[in-house]
Formats: C-alpha cells, sequence, structure tokens
C-alpha cells in the first residue's frame, strides 16, 4: 500500500475545514503501521481513504499496486472483498444477524462455496464455536469484537485495517482482543494498518506515524 | 422544572428536533393524514349537503312545514325575516266532476311561485311540453294522464271542483314532489290557491294537508328548521324527502355508504402510516432520552417533554393539514365542478374539526404507548446501549382506530358500516399478521450459504422478523386500499350503475282482472316485449301485531302513522320475486305451505314488525292471521314491482285479486301501449321514464363525487406504503453500507435490497389481493346490497402490483444505498 501527498477538506456552512493535508505513507506485505492521534487529528478519515471508503481531496493511493483514482467504485469494492478486511471501534456487527451470519456475509459476497466451514472454523479459532447461533445483543463487547475479527479473517485477507478495535472495550478484554489480532496477523501474514491512540498498542506494531492536526509525521520504529 | 420552563424548553427542543429533520417524516405523515382526513370529511360534507340540495328539487322548497291548518303569521314572519321565498300549497282528496261523469282525485292548490325548487313540465293544449318554475293561473287547471283518461278530457274541457268552474289548460307530465305512489292510483288535478276558496271544499273536518314551502340560503333554512323544529304544533311536522321517495333514498344511502366507506379506509390508512412513523422517531431517539436521562431529568419529565412535543407536533399537523385539506377539495371540487352544481354550501364545523382531532387521536393512540416505556428506562440502561423493547399493546392504537372510525360514522351516520369495517379491518390484521410471521418462520429456515443474491434478499427478509411482520401488515393494508380502490371500486360503481340497467322497467300496468291476464301478457309479448311477470294484489289493511289491535297514533314518528293507518297491497307468490334478498328468516317451500307472511324490512323496522310476530290483516272483512317468517330486503330503485308484505300462494291464491306488472318500453312504441289499452280500456297504464331518469342522473352524479374521492384515499394509501419503506430506512442504509465496506459491488447491494422488496411486495401483495377480494364481497353484499361479479386475478394482480410497486417505491432508497460512500453510512451507524 502507499499513499501520497493525501489531503481531505469539507465545507461546512461555506466554510472549509481541512482535515488531512498531505499525509504520505507505505506499507508492505506482512508489515505493520500504527496511526497514532489524539481524538479529531483525523485518523479515521485517513483510515477510510486508504482503505477506499472515501474520497481524497488531492494525492493519490494505491493498493496492492493499482491506483485506486483510476478503480470504479465496483472495482474497489472487489478489491476489498478479495484482499481488504476491517475491524472497527464499535464492531459493526449487523444486529439482526447471528454471530455465523455475520462472518458467512463477506463469503457470501464472494460467492464461496464452502462458506459455512471456513465461517464455522473462523469463529472456533477466535474461540466462539459455542455461540455460532447467537445474536450480538446477545454477546459481550469482547465477543462481539471476536465476531467482528472473524469475519475480518475469514476471507484471508491480505491487508486489514483496525479502527481503534479496543476503544470500546475494557482493559483486560481489549489486551485479549488485541493478542488475538496480532496473532491472526502472525499467522495469516497479512498487513495491518492500526489506528489507536494508545501508545503501548502502537508500539506493538512495525512502524508508527503520529497525525497532528491533520498532519501525519514520521515512521519511528 | 417548573411548568413555564419546562414548555419553553419542550418549544427549543421541538424547534431543534424540527431543524435538524428528525420529526420530518412523523410530521409529514400526521399532515398527509390529516389532509387526506380533513378533505374527505370537508368533500363529503359539502357533497352531502349539495346532495341535501338536489333532493330539495324532489320537495320543491328546501323545508317544507305540513300540517292540518295552513301555517300561522308567527311562523311566516320568521321565515321572510330569514329572506325565505314562501309558497303554501294545499293537498286533499275530492271528486271532479266533468262530463256528467265523476272521479276520485287528489286536489293540489298551490300559491304563485311553486316550485321553489325544481321544475315542472306540462303539455300545453297545443302539444307542445313546456318546463320551468310554472303553476295555473287563477281559473285554470292542470290534470295528470290518469285523470284526463278517466274521464276522457280534452284540453280546454271545464271541470267543475266543488262550486267553481275551472278550465283544463294543461297535462301534468311531472311535478317535482309527487309522490311515486304506483299502489295509489289517485288521479291528480293542480289548481291556483287563489281558486280555493271559492271551491267551498275548505270546511271544518276536510282532510286538507297545509303545505308552507320554503327556500333560501342554506344557513338560513337550516337556521329556520333550528327554530321551527321545537316549536312544532300538533299535527305538524316537516317533511323529507327520503320517506318521499323511496328509489331516492335508496341511492342517497348507497352514496352515502360509498363515501363512508372511503373515508373509513382513509383513516385506517393515516393511522398506519402515523404509527409507522411514530416507530422510525422513538427507535431513533433512545440515546437522546439517555442523554436527557443522564443531565439530570427525571423519567416523568422525559416523558412529559416527548409528549408535549407530539402535542406540538400534532397540533400544528393538524391545522396545517386542515387548511390543505381545505385546499385539496377545492381542487377536488373544481376537477368535478360542473357536475355538482355551482354554488356548493360551505362545510359545518364538525368538517372543520376534523383535522386537528384526528391528529391529537392518532398521535395519542399510536405514539403515548411506545412512549410509556421511556418511564420505565434507567439512565445507565440507555447508555450501555441496552435499548428497551417497545412492546407496543394492541389496545391503545386500536382504540384510536375505533375512535376516528367512530367519528367517522357519526358524521356519515352509519353506525353499521363502522361495525363492519372495524370488525374486517380486525380480521384483516390479525389474518395477514399471522400468515406473514408463518413465512417469516419458514424463511429463517431456509439454509444459509451460497450466493448473495435474491436468496439473499428474503433471507435478510426473515432476519428482522417482527419488523417484517408490521412491514408487510402495513404495505398489505396500503396495497389492498390500492386494490379496493381501482379494481374493486369499479366493480362495485359498475354494479351499482348497472342496478338501474338501460332495459329498466318503465312503464307500469295496473288493475289487471284474472281473466285479463293472458291477453295482457300475449299481447305484449306479441310487441316484442318480453313476457311480463304479473302480481298478484289484494287490498288489506294491518289490524293487528302479536294480538294487539294496531292503532296509528301510539307510533311516534309520522311515517309509521301514515304506514299504520293505510292500505296495504298483499301479493303472493310460491318464489323470492327478482330484486328482493333475504335479511332474515328463510323463504317458504314452493309447494303447500303454511299460512305465513314475508315483511320488507323498512317497513318492519318502521312498524316495530319482528320475525316471529303474528300479523292480522283484514281483507275484505275476513281476518287473516299468521307469523312473519321472513324479512325482505328491496331494491327500490330496481323500477321492479315490489311488495311491503307477500303471503304464500297456497293460502292467499284465491283471492280476488287484480294483477301488476311493468315493462321496459323501448322509445318510440306508444303504439304498443295504445293498442293494449284499447283492448283492455280498463286497464292504467303509468309512466315513469322521468323519474328513473332523474334517478339515473342522481346516481351518475354520485358515482362521480364518489370517485373523485376514491382518488384521494388512493393518496393515502402510498403514503403508506411510502411510510412503511421509510421506517426501516435507517437500517437498510446501515446494512447497505457495512455490506459494500466488505467488499459487496454495487449489483450486489442493489440484488439484495431490491429482491427484498419485491419479496416483501409479493407477498405483501398477495395478502392485499385476498383482503380486497373479501372487502369487495362484504360491502357489496352487507352495505350495498348489489350483485357484484369479483376479478378472480385479485390475489395475482395485488402480487404482481405489490412486487411493482413496492420496488419502485423503493428505487430513490436503493439508489441512495448505492451512491453514498460505505465511510458516511458507517459513521452515521
Amino acid at each position: 500500500m502507499a499513499a501520497s501527498e493525501l489531503g481531505k477538506q469539507v465545507s461546512f456552512n461555506g466554510e472549509t475545514l481541512t482535515i488531512l493535508r498531505s499525509a504520505t505513507l507505505s506499507l508492505f506485505e506482512g508489515e505493520s503501521v500504527a496511526i497514532v492521534g489524539t481524538s479529531g487529528s483525523g485518523k479515521s478519515t485517513l483510515l477510510s481513504l486508504l482503505a477506499g471508503l472515501d474520497y481524497p481531496s488531492s494525492g493519490e493511493i494505491a493498493l496492492f499496486g493499482q491506483r485506486l483514482s483510476g478503480l470504479s467504485e465496483d472495482q474497489r469494492a472487489v478489491l476489498r472483498r478479495d484482499k481488504v478486511g476491517f475491524v472497527f471501534q464499535n464492531f459493526q456487527l449487523m444486529p439482526q444477524l447471528t454471530a455465523l451470519e455475520n462472518v458467512l456475509l463477506p463469503l457470501e459476497l464472494s460467492g464461496r462455496r464452502d462458506a459455512r466451514e471456513a465461517a464455522r472454523a473462523m469463529l472456533e479459532r477466535v474461540g466462539l464455536g459455542h455461540r455460532l447461533k447467537h445474536y450480538p445483543k446477545h454477546l459481550s463487547g469482547g465477543e462481539q469484537q471476536r465476531v467482528a475479527l472473524a469475519r475480518a479473517f475469514v476471507i484471508r485477507p491480505k491487508l486489514l485495517f483496525a479502527d481503534e478495535p479496543t476503544g470500546n472495550l475494557d482493559p483486560a478484554t481489549g489486551r485479549q482482543i488485541i493478542d488475538l489480532l496480532f496473532t491472526l496477523n502472525e499467522e495469516e501474514g497479512t498487513a495491518l494498518v492500526l489506528v489507536t491512540h494508545d501508545n503501548e498498542l502502537a508500539s506493538r506494531c512495525d512502524a508508527i506515524y503520529r497525525l497532528v492536526d491533520g498532519k501525519l509525521s514520521g515512521a519511528g520504529r | 422544572m417548573k411548568g413555564w420552563r419546562r414548555l419553553v424548553f419542550a418549544w427549543r427542543f421541538a424547534r431543534r428536533e424540527l431543524v435538524a429533520g428528525e420529526l420530518t417524516v412523523l410530521a409529514l405523515a400526521l399532515v398527509v393524514a390529516v389532509v387526506a382526513m380533513a378533505s374527505v370529511a370537508f368533500f363529503s360534507d359539502r357533497v352531502e349537503r349539495s346532495l341535501t340540495l338536489q333532493a330539495s328539487q324532489l320537495l320543491a322548497a328546501d323545508l317544507v312545514y305540513s300540517a292540518d291548518a295552513p301555517a300561522d303569521a308567527a311562523l311566516r314572519q320568521q321565515a321572510a325575516h330569514r329572506q325565505l321565498a314562501a309558497v303554501d300549497s294545499a293537498t286533499f282528496p275530492s271528486m271532479v266532476f266533468a262530463g256528467g261523469q265523476a272521479q276520485l282525485a287528489t286536489f293540489k292548490a298551490v300559491s304563485n311561485g311553486y316550485p321553489l325548487r325544481g321544475a315542472v313540465t306540462i303539455r300545453r293544449a297545443d302539444g307542445v311540453l313546456v318546463n320551468g318554475v310554472l303553476h295555473p293561473a287563477p281559473g285554470e287547471a292542470w290534470a295528470d294522464s290518469r285523470l284526463i283518461g278517466r274521464l276522457k278530457l280534452k284540453l280546454g274541457d271545464t271541470l267543475q271542483v266543488g262550486q267553481r268552474s275551472l278550465t283544463l289548460a294543461g297535462e301534468i307530465v311531472r311535478e317535482p314532489d309527487a309522490t311515486l305512489d304506483l299502489y295509489n292510483f289517485v288521479p291528480r288535478l293542480m289548481f291556483n290557491l287563489a281558486d280555493l276558496p271559492a271551491t267551498g271544499l275548505v270546511q271544518e273536518g276536510s282532510r286538507i294537508r297545509w303545505r308552507l314551502m320554503l327556500a333560501g340560503e342554506p344557513d338560513r333554512v337550516e337556521a329556520m328548521r333550528a327554530w321551527l323544529t321545537p316549536r312544532l304544533p300538533r299535527g305538524a311536522r316537516l317533511e323529507n324527502v327520503e320517506e318521499a321517495r323511496p328509489e331516492v333514498k335508496s341511492a342517497l344511502e348507497r352514496a352515502r355508504r360509498f363515501l363512508g366507506m372511503t373515508a373509513m379506509l382513509t383513516v385506517a390508512l393515516a393511522a398506519a402510516a402515523v404509527a409507522l412513523a411514530v416507530r422510525r422517531y422513538l427507535a431513533r431517539h433512545w440515546q437522546s432520552v439517555a442523554v436527557l436521562r443522564s443531565l439530570g431529568l427525571t423519567s416523568g419529565e422525559v416523558w412529559r417533554l416527548f409528549a408535549g412535543l407530539f402535542l406540538l407536533v400534532g397540533l400544528a399537523a393538524g391545522v396545517l393539514g386542515t387548511v390543505a385539506g381545505y385546499a385539496v377539495q377545492q381542487l377536488l371540487l373544481r376537477l368535478a365542478g360542473s357536475l355538482l352544481g355551482e354554488g356548493l354550501p360551505q362545510p359545518g364545523w364538525f368538517a372543520w374539526a376534523m383535522g386537528p382531532t384526528a391528529a391529537l387521536v392518532l398521535l395519542a393512540g399510536l405514539a403515548l404507548p411506545p412512549l410509556a416505556a421511556i418511564r420505565q428506562v434507567s439512565a445507565l440502561a440507555v447508555l450501555r446501549a441496552e435499548l428497551p423493547a417497545t412492546r407496543q399493546g394492541f389496545i391503545a392504537p386500536l382504540l384510536a382506530v375505533a375512535v376516528l372510525l367512530g367519528l367517522t360514522a357519526w358524521q356519515i351516520g352509519d353506525a353499521r358500516l363502522a361495525a363492519v369495517w372495524l370488525g374486517g379491518l380486525a380480521a384483516f390484521l390479525a389474518g395477514v399478521a399471522l400468515v406473514a410471521a408463518l413465512v417469516v418462520w419458514l424463511a429463517r429456515r431456509l439454509p444459509a450459504g451460497g450466493r448473495v443474491g435474491w436468496r439473499h434478499g428474503v433471507a435478510s427478509l426473515a432476519r428482522r422478523p417482527w419488523l417484517a411482520v408490521i412491514q408487510i401488515v402495513a404495505l398489505s393494508v396500503g396495497l389492498m386500499a390500492l386494490l379496493t380502490l381501482t379494481v374493486v371500486r369499479a366493480d362495485l360503481i359498475g354494479a351499482w350503475q348497472r342496478s338501474i340497467p338501460p332495459d329498466a322497467p318503465n312503464r307500469f300496468v295496473i288493475n289487471i282482472q284474472p281473466p285479463q291476464r293472458d291477453g295482457v301478457a300475449d299481447q305484449l309479448a306479441q310487441s316484442g316485449l318480453t313476457a311480463p311477470v304479473l302480481s298478484p294484489m289484494v287490498r288489506a289493511r294491518l289490524t293487528e301485531i302479536n294480538g294487539t289491535a294496531v292503532q296509528p297514533n301510539r307510533y311516534e314518528s309520522d311515517q309509521a302513522k301514515r304506514l299504520a293507518e293505510r292500505e296495504f297491497n298483499l301479493s303472493w307468490s310460491d318464489a323470492l320475486p327478482a330484486g328482493n334478498r333475504l335479511s332474515g328468516g328463510a323463504w317458504w317451500p314452493a309447494k303447500r305451505a303454511k299460512p305465513q307472511f314475508s315483511v320488507e324490512k323498512g317497513l318492519a323496522k318502521t312498524l316495530g314488525i319482528k320475525l316471529g310476530d303474528v300479523l292480522t290483516f283484514d281483507i275484505g272483512g275476513t281476518p287473516y292471521e299468521a307469523r312473519v317468517t321472513s324479512l325482505r330486503e328491496v331494491a327500490w330503485d330496481s323500477f321492479r314491482v315490489n311488495f311491503f308484505v307477500i303471503a304464500p300462494a297456497s293460502w292467499l291464491g284465491d283471492q280476488p285479486a287484480s294483477y301488476i306488472t311493468s315493462f321496459h318500453l323501448p322509445p318510440d312504441s306508444e303504439e304498443t301501449v295504445n293498442a293494449l289499452v284499447q283492448r283492455f280500456p280498463n286497464l292504467t297504464v303509468i309512466d315513469v321514464t322521468a323519474i328513473i331518469d332523474e334517478v339515473r342522473a342522481v346516481v351518475d352524479r354520485l358515482a362521480r363525487a364518489v370517485e373523485a374521492m376514491f382518488a384521494l384515499a388512493l393518496a393515502a394509501g402510498l403514503l403508506v406504503l411510502w411510510a412503511a419503506l421509510a421506517a426501516t430506512r435507517d437500517e437498510r442504509l446501515f446494512d447497505a453500507g457495512l455490506m459494500r465496506a466488505l467488499g459487496a459491488s454495487r449489483q450486489q447491494v442493489r440484488g439484495v435490497v431490491l429482491s427484498e422488496l419485491a419479496w416483501l411486495g409479493a407477498l405483501a401483495g398477495l395478502l392485499a389481493g385476498l383482503g380486497a377480494m373479501a372487502l369487495g364481497t362484504v360491502a357489496a353484499t352487507q352495505l350495498f346490497n348489489l350483485p357484484l361479479t369479483l376479478n378472480p386475478w385479485l390475489p395475482l394482480l395485488g402480487m404482481g402490483a405489490g412486487m411493482l410497486v413496492v420496488t419502485l417505491s423503493g428505487w430513490p432508497l436503493v439508489r441512495t444505498v448505492v451512491r453514498t460512500p460505505p465511510s458516511a453510512v458507517l459513521r452515521a451507524g
């Protein structure tokens, strides 16, 4: 993944707000980077741009050697479907789907035949083999994030975006989730972009970028 | 918080909510619901007033005071004070003498200015028909064809009326206030009231009915009616058109029921739309409740805040909707204006009050119960995102809908309609909810896995079971309304208009003697007319009900008094006559039936006769006693020969009777009738073409008015569909955004949303089609007494229409889903 000179402005009530200015970063196969910053520093915006969920006002992003600006909306979707996983701060599970069905969703989207078995196996790997038929509202926060991890890893992504994955969890549960995240990451050889405000967590990554007032700086290791 | 501060806070809160667009859906649903209901209320109110206006043409006035003595000076003064036009008439039976012969006739003496409403048609000596506001000049008289026929008169002949001689100057072809009483064969003679004293017929004890006919501005007429009603002297009454003209009454009754049905359909639809909007609003506001609670508001204060907010919205929507409803109704009237006549009367206060009342009742019933859940929620619970399950009881919403239906029924004046509606609606909703729950249960058991698409659509429907059931119910109600209003309406109105077919009988032949029966039938058949049914009739007087003598004075209503006084025409038959429908009891066997009676329902009601009562009739001095074994509904506007009381032929068949028949005489075939009368001079042939045309015109006008109103209810149906889809908009947007983040292509997202909508539409449409069929059948048989052939394709049509309408109306949603960047959706979620 390579991003150069990324900028993002939005206008609100006639005023132009600059959320991000000329951010440049890169990531190679199997590598992990942390993006650290306080709330409102533009972390989530940067993540959305890198994942191709939103459009930059300026600059260029390439994923797996393909420039996102040259891809149509659907071509980006295919890219995400096959190679990119997500973990969100607030889990973003579909409330009306069971744990198993939530994990099945990305497999169904790509039309995998062995979807059921793969999803079940993944849930067992995150330790939820006994809660397949439970709905998110019947799961604790940690369990919900495990389902989210299972959903992210079930497609064997090349790249994983994690947005404050422990932000909504207590410290102990958060540590468990992070351990699980890094374990899976290592086993699968996935590249990781981790957005966090937690320096300790960031230090587990290969590189750390800091985001202050929309400016990205340094790749301190 | 103190009261006023709470109000200020509620107002600020409401303003912010409005600006943020949170109340848009609810407010819009309320406004449109009120617009629909108010315009229906305005429209039906004004149409009804205009119908009364047209009906007054059949009275020849707006208000008729009728008494056994002339109206006194005080009454006339009141009428003059209200600037009402006044005309007098005196009606009584007496003998006319001409050419050495005498004939009993009903005399009608009218003052100048008659008729105040409607028109008189006469044939002058030169054979020309004249139509207009006409009355005989002093010294002249007009007679109807019966009198002219009986006395063998020519125009210009001199008649002796009491001590006065009058010149026959015209033949009455049509007088607006003539009662269509085929069985009272007394001919009519009309002359000027100025000649009445000279006849010397006005004496102590003469049976004269004096009428004061009044007409003027509707408000003033109403004021006069209100003033007069409590001051009516003994023996006086106000006449109304419906008792005088049963065939017009039938048409008015049906129109009122059509209007009522439409209004109630709109009420039900409006309720559904508001319920869905409230659900959506509250689902989005649990977070706000939590914040307010954590900021220190008590649960009661939060509850009052939202209740106050709803009250504000309800009042605002009520007022806005009423004003808009008036405008919509004006537009409707402009569209149908020339059909309904010029200068419609303004709507009454009830129509104005309908809108705001409806908005508040709807909110009270549909919004307050789910709002009550707020009180049971602790601040912490909500902050932890443990949202309360909004258990919406069924009682409050049903109660609200019942109240609104009651209000509408009160306006329409038909409790039975409301009962049938409410029962039918409850049954339909229960049925639909059951089927929907079953289907959703089945769908949940579909195997998961495989490709995303159509199968995913039905599965995702099943994954929100309660929402799916609510949506299916709401959509089927909306679609049922659409189907009822398009397909079933056309069938019903068609059946109504066909109830007076082009070949409806327009000639009645009376006084056929038993030996002449075959001759009359043969001659009519030879002239190319279908062989007519000849019905026997015999004059009879009702003397006892259950052994108690019938005393006209015992009855409250004048109509009952008159019916109890007069002689009935009894008939006998082995089969239930065509155009009659049993409404209670059973018809007798064709052979060897025991003595019994079948009575017309309206008569039974007026005279207080119930199934199983024993009636005694006096026929030529002999009492005939039997039990009432059936009640019949008679379509009086079918223009067939109808009887109030019928007995089995095996019992009364030997009575000396005369026969009556009716047939359709095509235009320009008068010679057929002339030949018949030449061969059988004792027959009387009565021409009712003018009356049929009049009733047909009334039916056509009514049908158009009803159709115009259906269009409005249709709009309410569409609103429900929209609200049903809007209710799940947020959920769908979130789902789609997440799916796109996970890499679903636009086509896949579109496929899932579209297939879900299509499944939803097909299922709701199927149920709606079945519901519309049931509704149409119940309406036709129970409410309108019309033969209805239902479209057997309705369920299939419903399915197709449901898929199409729901998918199309969901299209903007699909576009939004596909166009919004997934990051925006996720952030909102």
